[in-house]
């Protein structure tokens, strides 16, 4: 469904430019789970970025990425759009900085709903608070009246998930959805990100520098490292035979109290 | 060092240098350099044009407009630098005396800062100005009064944070005195501050004291000064003889503009939020 | 609550700064009743007379005390020069003041904010232009544009009159634009380059980013997440400025003539006439003091962080 060949990105800083990706390869099937695991600029968020076409200003993209068989590189106007507001939908590392500090909670839904794709705004203000619901949200109200500022970068999160659901997008692009929150909420929003995503049957590309929680819900993975997918492979054959010493590296410098599938523990 | 000045302050910024370069020499060397008294005109060469004798020809006094230009520097600098001073000293030093010992003292103190923020600036000077007479020392210490607040406000938001740091905190545990510590430490760290600070006040004060000259508060006549150039010419440029006044003006706006060029290169702080 | 807080406040400072500019008149070297009488010889009889009229021989407290009282009465005594009504005398010069700061207001506003939209918006030539242009009007005297706009567009093109404040709104207008235009110019400058600068950091905020990855329309995303973000700080710098020209209106007034608050200030100060120096600065202050009361307020009211943390 998601092909991406030979992604290379370069971005312009003070009449500099910065390689950032070099030939990425990667593909998504329709209702899978990929990851991308790498540390922090390492390329994964530019990666992710690039298939919405929402790169930094003045930066170069070559390569291909193809989704349903367009490629995306090549998409402007109104089939862009379209591709943003139905098919593919990102959920951002920082809930406080994507939700307008100025606007209430519900507007960032229904804007969403019938901005984006079109809803007519009174069915847009229903469905937001069966979306709220369907996220584990009790006081559906309280929060669609709510500012960001009001409310915890768990609860946020999830109202972003509700957003990137609202479309029944065919892809899920998820960028360290976790990492912004408390250690206590982490696990509970990964949960509900991960139970929407299969029982709506949507494929995710879900990026993370925690190799465990990529095992736990990815069917394959791509390590990335300076830009380069170092290795790929499905997550028992990363943890048993990894080939490349960066690989080998991540896995020796996680904490083995919580190693993946419980009891088989790191190796290294 | 030259190349260093170039990469950091680009084209523009050169040529900004530059002039407040000139405009430097020409208040130091006006005596020598003037061709003319400043103050001293004649009937009989009024509103003559440009020659080999009068550069920029005569103001409606018969008096030589570039003599009054190069002494007019003079004055229009001496206040902004009074201005500059002033406030840089009191503003630091109010900053550091609230910081330093906190509490009332801090409390006190930005209570009468707030006091003073409720003055617009003119109307500060104009005030003081009403009470002890118009002149160029009594306009830039007013102003300075006025221009206070902010400068001692941003320094005490640094110095306040600056304090609180590990590195100002351990000496002090090693009982060293305040006054080392602020001179060894704190100083070096805030001293950016305080010279953006005075670029952008420096700016400011150019342009407030020449409002004050022109409204007949600041500079007296018959002396040169630019703001006071620029009233002057105001009939005369009326009456379709405009040198006076558009060169003086010319001079305010490209030494004002030259500054904040070179003051914004140099700290990159926008003089924004100033009231007037 | 927040309201009545700072409007607490506000006549707490409205009080001080009343006795500060009494003090200071009280303080000023040479004594009143010498100006009153203006160099004539008097019997000091006669000076007696005046100090009693005036009661300058009351103690500094009672004094100040009695003016306050008057103040809040809305009287202002009679000018020491003319022996005019303060109060009178204000109310006929207030109306172009304020009218002045009004248009230019308006031209701020609109030209400042106006210009600083374009220039974050466009890249390239059009964004140059207008740094270029609004560094440079930043850097311009309001008396000296004063002077070339009335050299071009009053005596060069007869386009606008050369001096007064006219008769009726519209004649007003007209006599009011090239000095409201000269009042406008430093401000415009600074707020066409914060508006800029907002519309720059809000163009690559993730909140507008990311409204772009939901698929909503660019001109939607300009409007309700880049401008309207940007304006938040903006509105801050309008009003502080808006509020500044409360000083500036001074020195246009004086160079254009016109008879507002600002010349009558001039004037008195150069006559040392403190009865109405005191009483403009009362009313200065007072007026500064609601302007940047009002802009808190404004800025509370479209900022809901704000309005959070003050509820």
């Amino acid at each position: 469904m998601l092909r991406i060949e030979n992604l290379s990105l370069t971005i312009r800083a003070q009449r500099e430019e910065i390689p950032v990706l070099h030939s990425v390869n990667l593909t998504v099937g329709r209702g899978e789970s990929v990851g991308i695991v790498g540390e922090s600029g390492s390329g994964k968020s530019m990666t992710l970025r690039s298939i919405l076409r929402i790169e930094p200003d003045g930066s170069t993209v070559t390569g291909r990425i193809t989704f349903d068989g367009t490629n995306v590189l090549e998409l402007s106007g109104e089939p862009l759009r379209r591709l943003r507001s139905h098919e593919i939908a990102m959920i951002a590392q920082n809930p406080h900085a994507v939700l307008n500090p100025v606007l209430a909670v519900g507007r960032y839904l229904v804007e969403g709903m019938h901005d984006a794709q079109g809803m007519p705004t009174r069915a847009a203000k229903l469905r937001a608070g069966e979306l709220l619901e369907q996220v584990g949200i009790d006081d559906v109200d309280r929060v669609l009246r709510s500012y960001p500022h009001q409310l915890s970068g768990g609860m946020l999160q999830r109202v972003v998930i509700a957003g990137a659901i609202a479309g029944n997008p065919k892809l899920l692009l998820a960028d360290e959805p976790t990492t912004a929150l408390d250690v206590t909420t982490q696990a509970e929003v990964m949960a509900i990100l991960d139970d929407c995503r299969r029982e709506l049957g949507m494929a995710m590309l879900f990026v993370t520098h925690d190799l465990d929680l990529a095992a736990a819900v990815c069917d394959r993975i791509s390590v990335m490292k300076d830009g380069v997918v170092v290795e790929d492979g499905v997550p028992d054959q990363l943890r048993d035979n990894p080939r490349h010493p960066y690989t080998r590296e991540l896995m020796a410098s996680r904490p083995a109290s919580i190693a993946w599938h419980g009891s088989k523990g790191a190796t290294a | 060092m030259m190349a260093r000045i170039f990469d950091r302050m680009g084209v523009l910024g050169c040529i900004a240098i530059g002039f407040i370069g000139i405009v430097l020499l020409a208040a130091l060397f006006a005596p020598w350099i003037a061709p003319f008294d400043p103050t001293v005109g004649s009937v009989t060469q009024r509103y003559l044009g440009s020659s080999a004798v009068h550069l920029l020809g005569t103001d409606q006094a018969g008096r030589d407009i570039f003599s009054r230009l190069l002494w007019g520097a003079r004055s229009s600098l001496t206040g902004p630098i009074i201005v500059v001073v002033v406030t840089a000293i009191f503003g630091t030093g109010i900053a550091l005396i609230a910081v330093w010992w906190g509490g009332l003292v801090d409390a006190g103190l930005s209570r009468v800062l707030d006091l003073l923020f409720a003055f617009p600036n003119l109307l500060l000077a104009m005030l003081a100005i009403a009470v002890f007479g118009p002149s160029l020392t009594t306009a830039a210490l007013a102003l300075a009064i006025a221009y206070i607040p902010y400068t001692a406000r941003v320094i005490r938001s640094q110095a306040m944070r600056e304090r609180n740091l590990p590195y100002i905190r351990s000496p002090q545990l090693q009982g060293i005195s305040g006054t080392v510590i602020t001179m060894r430490h704190l100083m070096p760290n805030i001293a950016p501050l305080i010279i953006t600070g005075a670029t952008i006040n420096f700016g400011f004060a150019m342009i407030e004291l020449a409002a004050l000259s022109f409204l007949g508060l600041g500079v007296q006549p018959p002396e040169a000064d630019w703001g006071l150039m620029i009233s002057n010419g105001q009939q005369s440029l009326l009456n379709g003889y405009p040198a006076e006044s558009i060169l003086a003006g010319l001079c305010i706006v490209i030494t004002v503009a030259s500054l904040g060029y070179v003051g914004e290169r140099l700290g990159g702080r926008a003089a924004a939020g100033r009231k007037a | 609550m927040f309201i009545v807080r700072r409007l607490l406040a506000l006549v707490g400072v409205l009080i001080a700064s009343s006795f500060l500019v009494f003090a200071a008149m009280y303080a000023a070297p040479g004594s009143p009743e010498n100006f009153l009488v203006q160099g004539r010889t008097v019997s000091p009889d006669v000076l007696a007379a005046i100090r009693q009229q005036y009661s300058l021989d009351d103690p500094f407290l009672v004094r100040y005390w009695n003016w306050l009282v008057n103040v809040l009465q809305g009287n202002f005594g009679l000018s020491l020069t003319n022996r005019q009504d303060v109060g009178e005398l204000l109310a006929n010069r207030l109306p172009t003041t304020f009218m002045l700061v009004a248009m230019a207001a308006i031209l701020i506003v609109i030209f400042g904010i106006g210009l600083g939209v374009i220039a974050g918006l466009r890249d390239g030539v059009v964004d140059k232009v207008i740094i270029l242009t609004s560094n440079l009007g930043f850097a311009i005297p309001t008396f000296f544009a004063a002077l070339i706009l009335m050299s071009i567009f009053s005596v060069s093109l007869g386009w606008f009159p050369v001096f007064g404040s006219g008769e009726g709104f519209l004649d007003r207008v007209w006599h009011l634009t090239l000095p409201a235009v000269a009042l406008s110019l430093p401000s415009a400058a600074v707020v066409a380059r914060i508006t800029r600068t907002s519309i720059r950091e809000e163009r690559g905020s993730e909140h507008s980013v990311m409204a772009v990855a939901r698929g909503v329309r660019n001109a939607l995303v300009v409007r309700r997440h880049v401008i309207r973000n940007s304006m938040l700080p903006v509105t801050t710098i309008v009003g502080v400025h808006i509020a500044g020209l409360i000083a500036g209106s001074f020195v246009v007034e004086y160079a254009f003539t016109l008879d507002g608050i600002g010349t009558l200030l001039v004037n008195a100060v150069q006559r040392k006439d403190f009865a109405v120096v005191q009483a403009i600065a009362i009313i200065l202050v007072a007026a500064f003091g609601v302007m940047n009361l009002l802009v808190d307020l404004l800025y509370a009211a479209i900022d809901p962080r704000v309005r959070g943390v003050r509820a």
